[in-house]
């Protein structure tokens, strides 16, 4: 439990994806869900598929995590799927049993759509299997930059980001603590009526709004003492290089996206 | 002279970290469809709404449910249960700002979280009417739900359900504030100055 909650639903490691700048893999995850609706055919679909097992590979992600996540809408899926199956009546019938006939143009729809919704998930899921909530983060905080100009406050959003992921285990732990404290005094929040459950909450709020308004106010103080004076000329601990890599694999998007816009009809 | 916009930022982060492990705590209510969960996620948003100002609660809300995609992911790879979410808390919260700034007792933090509950409620039904439900079944690639099954729903599921969440937070956040009500007005003075 522990563990899941510092790293998210980062997984470590040094694949080609866990290596690649986080800007570059933000970037690539907003640019592909564009390109995935470029898609409408047979082989534009083929070719999509293609490319998100390609980038698995590259991943070196386990399917078994990948599919893991997929398991709350694996029962919509295959319900849409036939959905689309029996109730598609075009084209040409292939198959018949008793009233059930099953139209050629339904399987088709219904192969496409899932693709497309496989496809979807999968890239997305890869973003945040091979990236660490924090890399996230500083990612976004560079590449919102230029919205600056619009007055929003692009470094203030990072810090309190950063500092909500760096004490989510630290108030983890203490609800942990409150909670076990609370339980041994013979109090459940987790099972039991509805009225109990909420006098439950009461004594685990408390100590953890008390305590956090105590931390901000240390934090702030040390914070201070060490000269932080705003995003302005602040220096950074942790550096986000982007490499010849991170170019090409913008490149191969866009060669692929081309590809695609060649295929559809 | 302690910098008050340093140590307000850093409240917020923390609370959203708070808001985000009570998130976790979540529990289905009977006879409603399981995806619509009960938590006390929007608890963290409303102190941080009070103390700080509309614009810190909307701030929580929104990292908790960043936070969220973060560690959960989303089933249709687009973040729309999360952006519903999001939506819900803002709805609920700052009524409840508005009417308590007004009136800051006990009674009109009563009668703030009973108009929160109603603008969520409505609110809800009437956003994921035209975006939310449309939104999911477009992403999830299900056939749209036309008609009669949308509205039925909505009126069945949607409105229901936060209504009873809405009266469930009441009662946590009256619970809460009967005991904390010192604190809050001291942590009120501190900030929101």
């Amino acid at each position: 439990m522990m563990e899941k909650m510092i790293f998210g639903r980062y997984i470590p490691g040094d694949s080609f994806v866990h290596q690649l700048d986080p800007r570059a893999k933000i970037l690539f995850v907003f640019l592909f869900i564009a390109v995935v609706f470029i898609a409408n055919n047979a082989v534009t679909y083929a070719l999509l598929l293609a490319f998100t097992l390609l980038v698995i590979v590259l991943s070196k992600i386990r399917l078994y995590f990948l599919i893991n996540g997929l398991k709350p809408v694996l029962i919509l899926l295959i319900f849409t799927f036939l959905l689309h199956i029996f109730f598609t009546r075009e084209g040409d019938v292939l198959l018949e049993i008793g009233f059930i006939e099953v139209y050629e143009e339904g399987l088709r729809q219904g192969i496409f759509i899932s693709i497309r919704f496989l496809v979807l998930v999968f890239i997305t899921s890869i973003l945040t299997l091979t990236t660490s909530p924090i890399s996230i983060t500083d990612g976004t905080e560079v590449l919102l930059h230029p919205f600056k100009r619009l007055k929003l406050p692009v470094h203030e959003l990072a810090l309190m980001m950063s500092i909500s992921l760096r004490f989510i285990p630290t108030l983890m732990d203490e609800t942990g603590k409150i909670l076990k404290a609370q339980t041994a005094r013979g109090s459940d929040i987790s099972s039991g009526p509805l009225k109990e459950r909420l006098r439950a909450v009461t004594p685990l709020l408390i100590p953890l709004f008390v305590s956090a308004f105590k931390r901000a106010e240390d934090l702030a103080t040390a914070m201070e003492v060490r000269g932080y004076r705003g995003g302005e000329g602040r220096t950074r601990y942790r550096q986000l290089e982007w490499a010849g890599r991170d170019t090409a694999v913008l490149l191969v998007l866009a060669v692929f996206a081309g590809l695609l816009w060649y295929f559809r009809t | 002279m302690r910098n008050k916009k340093l140590q307000s930022m850093i409240a917020v982060g923390m609370l959203s970290s708070i808001s985000f492990i009570l998130m976790l705590f979540n529990f289905p209510l009977p006879a409603l469809p399981s995806f619509l969960k009960v938590d006390f996620s929007d608890v963290p948003a409303l102190v941080a709404a009070i103390t700080m100002g509309p614009v810190a609660g909307v701030l929580v809300a929104a990292f908790k449910n960043i936070l969220h995609w973060l560690f959960s992911g989303s089933p249709t790879g687009v973040p729309v249960g999360q952006l519903a979410n999001f939506t819900t808390s803002i709805l609920f919260i700052l009524p409840v700002y508005a009417v308590y700034r007004k009136a800051s007792n006990l009674k009109g933090l009563g009668f703030g979280l009973a108009a929160g509950t109603l603008v969520m409620a409505v609110g809800m039904s009437v956003l994921n009417y035209f975006v939310f439900l449309p939104m999911y079944t477009y992403f999830l690639s299900m056939p749209e739900l036309s008609g009669s099954a949308l509205t039925e729903s909505i009126v069945l599921g949607i409105l229901p359900f936060n209504l009873i969440k809405g009266v469930l937070l009441t009662a946590a956040v009256i619970v809460l504030f009967r005991s904390m009500r010192p604190w809050i007005e001291k942590q009120r003075s501190l900030y929101d100055s």
